[in-house]
């Protein structure tokens, strides 16, 4: 499995490295579509490698998915990847059929529409990328009953909006529309796909996260001042190395995080690297745009690619605030003590080294 | 920079267990009380016995030095038991940390014969003589001296801030055996092994601000050493000094120096049934959480034979900077009347956690000198 994971990472990295360029992310500004990005990706079939093998993707290995999500992140790749991928992996886990169609998804416990004898009418707010998109997967109720629905977004009503790095996340309306498909899922499917949709994000966050470092290191060996490039300065230096740590903190928590879920084992570890993840958030953003000064907060330079990213995607989906709450109420009710707690969180439930779904 | 994950065997996670069932028995009998900074703080030669008859210092060293022959994830595992739940183990701490590998990657035969089963049974320990009055950061200037006589060396000069040096046997002590140049200042340097107790050592107790004894001046005049006490190659004691830092900077000592504390204010806060209390310190065990991984997976290339120099440097870096703040966030959200003396472990925790918070970012390189090797090192790469 991890030679198709490298291949995969390998191609769709340079797909990502040869077009989403700046001026292709900057489209996002003139609210543009990268069409001829998303036509690569299709013809590369890249588009369906969150599904099962038979269906030419990697066979649910969220190993690879999530090392893949990274770059989309890393590139600050200006369409809906991660959305349309995961959709799709969200109909094939919750046994529908995947599609072709461009699709997007929401799943969002406080906004679950009403399924009325197959049909959906109500406002979904914050759905990403709505109006370029011609699907949307998302969690429906019906009396006490989960379902995921397929519903098209032709005939939804698209009030257009966008985050804080111009990437759409639009307000839609539902009147009496059918769906495509459904399924009546256990609420704990429901749950697994918060954790989902949240490392996807978080893995989105790690790779912008880790560009803006390497951007500012660079930067602190081309620009000079006093006659010196500023990184051989002790104040320049201190910043360095602090996004050097919260990079180094980053990664390696979202590598655990990712071996925890993909190996089914996963407890807390969504949880508590969200919550990290805020933090580097934040001391990257100030520390990568003290470094580049000026030049940083022009619009000509592509740090903000990265920085209006990690301001945007972490408050996107379920934030620090939900996972806050959700760890609070976890220790009031737990028996365990602190320690016990956080030793636990890495407990063995299978070896190591077995091959995980596909 | 790339650092493994590690997942827990099921045989170490029994092994836990076993530790943690052991430090449980120990404290019922009294033997020792939970305190903060434990591993600097909390120095017990009997209690470091105790540990020692375990079979749990230099638990990875090779059998025939007396040692366990374990991974270093086990030895890793046994120290943040002892952290968590503050155990004294400062006795025997820099012997088992540092001087045991030391020895093994750098000393004779004829060393290793001698110190490790020592070390082993907790009758020998070591301190790690680096600071001297002139020299903090800019170490590589130390101007203690060793000159030539027959048959071995006499030192003289003096090293400061030694820890635990009153408790120690010995003393391995990065001198100078060359001249100084001042270009190549880390030239000539290499490390001697010095009887705490011979002729010419003196030390003197540096009171801590709380009035303890934790470091200490050492003194020396004339104090002869034999040939056989150098350690490694004459000349290059910068270079194994530097190989032992990766050991002293990476550990879950450098994250868990205030984790009673953290873990009593769970305990407060799950009595108050405060939510909002708990989300907050849910942010405190992100970042442990973050910490740890990086700490475990430094762990795990160490025994790979990695270099790991630059994430060492930012776990310490990163980790006292955490331990710092435990306190800071915790007397906001449960009502605290620091002392060292009261009865309730919150308090008294508080008051550990503060009061040996200043040392936590200075103690095995501040934090300034390390940010200057962290960003030397990513700018280089």
């Amino acid at each position: 499995m991890s030679e198709m994971k490298d291949m995969l990472i390998e191609v769709i990295d340079k797909i990502f490295k040869d077009c989403a360029d700046k001026e292709t992310v900057d489209l996002l500004e003139e609210g543009k579509w990268a069409e001829n990005l998303w036509e690569l990706l299709a013809e590369n079939e890249m588009l369906n490698f969150a599904l099962l093998e038979e269906h030419g993707g990697v066979g649910g290995d969220l190993d690879c998915i999530f090392n893949v999500y990274r770059l989309v992140g890393r590139y600050a790749v200006p369409i809906p990847f991660v959305e349309h991928t995961l959709a799709n992996f969200t109909l094939e886990t919750s046994g529908l059929s995947p599609i072709t169609e461009r699709a997007t998804i929401l799943i969002d416990e406080e906004q679950m529409l009403e399924l009325q004898e197959d049909r959906l009418s109500g406002l979904l707010h914050n759905v990403p990328w709505a109006r370029h998109m011609q699907q949307l997967v998302t969690a429906a109720k019906q009396q006490d009953d989960y379902y995921i629905v397929q519903i098209p977004l032709e005939n939804a009503a698209i009030t257009k909006q966008i985050n804080l790095a111009a990437e759409p996340r639009d307000s839609i309306t539902f009147n009496n529309a059918a769906v495509i498909q459904k399924i009546v899922v256990p609420y704990e499917l429901i749950q697994s796909l918060k954790k989902i949709n949240t490392a996807a994000n978080i893995a989105k966050m790690s790779g912008a996260l880790e560009k803006a470092n390497e951007l500012t290191v660079q930067y602190s060996k081309e620009r000079q001042q006093f006659g010196r490039p500023i990184h051989r300065f002790q104040l320049i230096q201190q910043h360095i190395a602090i996004l050097a740590g919260e990079t180094a903190i980053t990664n390696t928590s979202v590598d655990n995080m990712i071996s925890a879920l993909a190996e089914g084992r996963e407890e807390y570890e969504v949880a508590l690297a969200r919550l990290r993840i805020d933090e580097s958030s934040r001391i990257v953003a100030t520390s990568a745009h003290q470094v580049h000064a000026a030049i940083g907060v022009t619009h000509e330079h592509n740090l903000h690619h990265y920085t209006r990213r990690l301001w945007s995607w972490r408050e996107e989906g379920y934030t620090s605030y939900y996972w806050k709450k959700v760890l609070a109420q976890t220790l009031l009710q737990s028996e365990m003590d602190l320690w016990e707690f956080i030793t636990k969180s890495n407990n063995v439930i299978q070896p190591i080294g077995g091959e995980t779904n596909g | 920079m790339k650092l493994p994950t590690v997942q827990f065997t099921e045989q170490q996670e029994k092994f836990r267990l076993e530790v943690r069932s052991f430090l449980k028995k120990q404290i019922e009998l009294g033997t020792f009380n939970t305190k903060c900074d434990s591993w600097l703080s909390g120095s017990d030669p009997s209690f470091s016995k105790i540990i020692a008859k375990q079979g749990w210092i230099g638990m990875t060293w090779p059998e025939e030095y007396g040692g366990g022959g374990r991974s270093s994830i086990d030895r890793y595992i046994l120290t943040e038991e002892f952290l968590a739940v503050g155990a004294p183990v400062a006795a025997h701490w820099f012997a088992d940390r540092q001087t045991g590998p030391l020895l093994l990657r750098f000393g004779t035969e004829e060393q290793r014969k001698f110190f490790l089963p020592k070390i082993v049974k907790g009758e020998c320990f070591f301190a790690i003589g680096l600071s001297e009055p002139n020299s903090g950061s800019d170490l590589a200037s130390v101007s203690t001296r060793a000159t030539k006589v027959e048959g071995g060396w006499l030192v003289n000069g003096a090293k400061t801030w030694t820890s635990n040096a009153h408790d120690a046997h010995y003393m391995v002590t990065l001198v100078r055996t060359e001249p100084l140049d001042p270009e190549k200042k880390h030239k000539g340097l290499s490390q001697l092994i010095i009887d705490l107790h011979a002729d010419g050592v003196e030390i003197k107790p540096i009171r801590y601000l709380t009035g303890e004894n934790h470091f200490n001046d050492v003194f020396f005049e004339n104090v002869f050493v034999p040939d056989n006490m150098v350690v490694g190659t004459l000349g290059n004691g910068w270079v194994q000094g530097l190989a032992e830092l990766a050991y002293e900077r990476s550990g879950p000592e450098r994250i868990l120096s205030t984790f009673p504390l953290l873990n009593e204010l769970v305990e407060e806060l799950k009595k108050q049934g405060d939510l909002i209390g708990l989300g907050e310190a849910s942010k405190l065990i992100a970042e442990m959480w973050g910490l740890r991984n990086l700490s475990i997976g430094v762990a795990k290339m160490l025994e790979e034979g990695g270099e790991v120099a630059i994430p060492a440097a930012l776990v310490k870096s990163i980790g006292t900077k955490f331990e710092q703040k435990v306190p800071e966030v915790a007397r906001l959200l449960v009502q605290t009347m620091p002392c060292l003396e009261a009865h309730k472990n919150f308090d008294r925790y508080m008051a550990e956690a503060i009061l040996h918070s200043p040392g936590f970012t200075i103690r095995g390189g501040t934090s300034e000198v390390l940010y200057g090797i962290v960003a030397k090192g990513v700018v280089a790469g």
